[in-house]
């Protein structure tokens, strides 16, 4: 998603009532992260889980919580998003970026950015792709979902290769 | 000094104000004892009641949040105490059942008795207590009275004798009286 987009998704959210931003840093997402930091809003956890722990405490105080992360912290967060997530139903909207999408990508991102559909369809997480043109659909599809309780993610696929 | 004992303690000071309990013995041991709507019994997700306890505080700055935690949980979850420390929330105790074991597993050892988790939390910007008798933990409890979080006390507290039942409110449940327990 180019630079334009990932600033408006921020302030799109930020404007349909989106209080808390708590995520680790990805690259395919900087521009969202850093329209964010500029307007202070963001809050960078240690690791993934312990972004979504701090989004739950959020969530529970009735607040609206995106978390951000890249499909590597995705699979390290399998089990929290299943054991607490799912289990308490806690709204939440996850913004994922999805490193591997294209082959040539670095190594490491390969094996997961294959499974990354699978994983998402396997533990029963909805999720959308959001691209330049989708933006403001997805993006209120992915409000919609908080508002009737339910968590869901918004997948941000790396489209090029540094 | 066994967890239930020190919970009891511990709960003349909370009054109605949330407590972010940890899986297992824990929050088995707080539904045994001081059973409240204000408890967000911690059923999975290991190593995470004090991340959960941060954005509570963070978003509820009247209440002073309780964080009910264990060794075997937070030395999964260090890098929150960084986060913590970072942040600074006035209104957080981070309260830390060290015995040493992975007690609901089975008893198998964690480290904690060969670092010191409390001086870490000092270096990571708590203000740190140690309490290893009841009469200390009182003190300790008086003390943090008029001091500002983010507290962390460390309990040195021995094996439970008996296990305590398993939380059997149902996790919407606990999630649903503990939102509205906010509120008022």
């Amino acid at each position: 998603m180019n630079e334009e987009s990932q600033r408006n998704l921020f302030n799109l959210f930020l404007k349909k009532g989106i209080k808390n931003f708590v995520g680790v840093p990805d690259s395919t997402m900087k521009y969202f992260i850093d329209e964010g930091l500029k307007k202070k809003k963001i809050l960078i956890a240690t690791r993934e889980e312990e972004a979504i722990g701090i989004a739950t405490g959020m969530s529970l105080s009735d607040t609206k919580t995106v978390v951000f992360m890249q499909n590597a912290g995705f699979a390290n967060s399998l089990s929290t998003i299943t054991s607490l997530v799912q289990l308490y139903k806690i709204p939440l909207i996850f913004l994922i970026g999805w490193r591997g999408y294209q082959p040539n990508d670095a190594p490491e991102h390969f094996k997961i950015g294959k499974i990354q559909p699978n994983l998402l369809k396997t533990i029963e997480l909805k999720s959308k792709i959001i691209t330049e043109k989708n933006l403001k659909t997805n993006c209120d599809w992915s409000l919609k979902q908080i508002n009737e309780k339910k968590s869901c993610a918004l997948v941000i696929r790396r489209l090029h290769h540094d | 000094m066994i967890r239930k004992e020190a919970i009891e303690i511990i709960s003349q000071i909370v009054g109605n104000n949330p407590i972010i309990s940890a899986n297992g013995f824990t929050s088995r041991d707080l539904f045994e004892s001081f059973e409240k709507k204000s408890n967000f019994y911690m059923i999975g997700s290991m190593g995470l009641s004090s991340s959960i306890g941060l954005g509570i505080a963070l978003k509820n700055l009247k209440k002073t949040v309780f964080i009910f935690d264990g060794d075997g949980n937070i030395l999964m979850n260090l890098g929150s105490l960084a986060t913590i420390g970072s942040l600074k929330p006035r209104n957080l105790i981070h309260i830390v059942f060290d015995n040493g074991l992975h007690e609901s597993t089975g008893s198998q050892p964690t480290i904690s008795k060969k670092i010191q988790i409390d001086t870490l939390a000092k270096t990571l910007k708590y203000k740190t207590y140690k309490a290893t008798t009841k009469k200390e933990l009182e003190n300790t409890l008086k003390k943090i009275k008029k001091v500002n979080g983010p507290i962390l006390i460390l309990i040195k507290i021995s094996k439970s004798r008996q296990t305590s039942k398993r939380v059997n409110i149902d996790p919407i449940k606990i999630k649903q009286r503990f939102m509205e327990s906010l509120n008022q």
